[in-house]
């Protein structure tokens, strides 16, 4: 069954885009159409770590009304083995986009909301997308508002860090649970040593602290930081653990299952 | 003069007639009603946001909406358009209530209502959403 899934996290550098980019590409190596969407617009990074040729219309374009969607659709399904299709849809680097996607007002914002879920028509029901991931900048922020209200499911990437663990406590109650989204928390950057030796109790705690359903947890790889974001991990490194987490992530979610 | 106009009309026209009326009449007092609980419960914050002409229905009008209203206007936001039965179809609620709820965010300023035929049409006037 399609679905529309947004990566959220309340603090910046919790694994975000690392989490979208794998967790599409799992799912288009695995023979599935996917795209995957910057909707960070104060900090695009799509472009960056999916080295992207120059587009001739981003995301921006899309959502101010000035192209259709299919213009913005960059396909890479080149890059990922397999049959599947991945395409990508990204943000504007450039400071001026960047600048005007700032200033934007709550009449603009109604109307992205409204552009992001006609994307339910135009790429899942008329173009056969199976999955959309939307990969959105952390907090409050209105575009990813819109990317919450407009997905079927939230993936929430969180770290240990007290000050991240307070917030996604705070904005699973007062943002998902508001909206009535079904939702997925991913404990980012576990120190292995702690994962192993402690999986269940660790998985039980973060399940009782939450009560949201995990969807998984992912020890910190010295092998993603030394990357340094230069890879599509589970396209370049099948054999990795990382690559393995991802899968299982992917089928979880394919299948609305959870830890 | 109604007594006039119906008099060539068939009998089932009448009644459809009177139907209509009394539909148009239920949903004035669904929303009546709706007002005085609301009334009685907020106070004067739901009579100042009564007053509001084409309120942005943007995510973060949601988020600081009730509950109840919030449901039915993310319904409109998917539907684009859509009649209490269909709102009622998808909240599972029964449709008096989505209709009384649809007609206070009409009130409200967040959504516009059209009349077609018998039918009414809730949705987020064009202008203001795309």
């Amino acid at each position: 069954m399609s679905k529309i899934i947004a990566v959220h996290s309340y603090k910046g550098g919790t694994g975000k885009t690392l989490l979208s980019v794998n967790l599409a590409a799992t799912l288009a190596k695995e023979g599935k159409k996917v795209c995957i969407f910057d909707l960070d617009f104060r900090a695009p990074s799509l472009f960056a770590i999916l080295k992207a040729p120059t587009a001739d219309f981003w995301l921006n374009d899309y959502l101010n009304n000035t192209c259709e969607i299919n213009k913005t659709l960059l396909d890479l399904s080149s890059r990922i083995p397999g049959q599947g299709k991945f395409y990508s849809c990204l943000a504007n680097p450039s400071t001026e986009a960047i600048r005007d996607m700032s200033s934007k007002d709550r009449k603009w914002e109604m109307r992205a909301l409204g552009r992001l879920l006609a994307l339910r028509e135009t790429l899942i029901k008329d173009k056969g997308f199976d999955y959309l991931f939307f990969d959105t900048s952390p907090g409050l922020q209105y575009s990813s508002i819109n990317a919450i209200v407009a997905a079927d499911y939230v993936v929430v990437a969180t770290t240990g860090d007290r000050s991240d663990v307070d917030g996604t406590k705070r904005m699973l109650q007062e943002l998902y649970n508001l909206f009535e989204k079904k939702t997925g928390l991913v404990l980012n950057k576990v120190l292995d040593s702690s994962m192993t030796a402690k999986k269940t109790e660790m998985q039980n705690k973060i399940k009782a602290d939450y009560q949201v359903p995990m969807l998984g947890i992912v020890p910190c790889f010295c092998e993603i930081l030394r990357a340094e974001g230069n890879l599509i991990f589970v396209q370049d490194k099948p054999d990795h653990p990382f690559t393995k987490i991802m899968t299982e992530m992917a089928r979880r979610v394919e299948n609305d299952e959870v830890v | 003069m109604i007594r006039n106009d119906l008099s060539n009309k068939k009998p089932i026209t009448i009644l459809e007639k009177i139907e209509e009326s009394l539909e148009k009449l239920n949903d004035k007092i669904e929303v009546m009603i709706e007002i005085q609980k609301n009334n009685n419960g907020n106070g004067n914050s739901q009579r100042a946001s009564l007053s509001l002409p084409d309120a942005s229905l943007d995510v973060m009008t949601l988020l600081s909406m009730p509950d109840h209203l919030r449901k039915t206007a993310m319904t409109i936001c998917r539907c684009e358009r859509a009649t209490a039965d269909q709102v009622a179809d998808q909240t599972k609620r029964a449709r008096a209530v989505e209709s009384a709820y649809l007609n206070q965010l009409v009130i409200m300023g967040y959504l516009k209502k059209e009349r077609k035929g018998r039918k009414a049409f809730f949705f987020i006037e064009k202008e203001t959403q795309s």
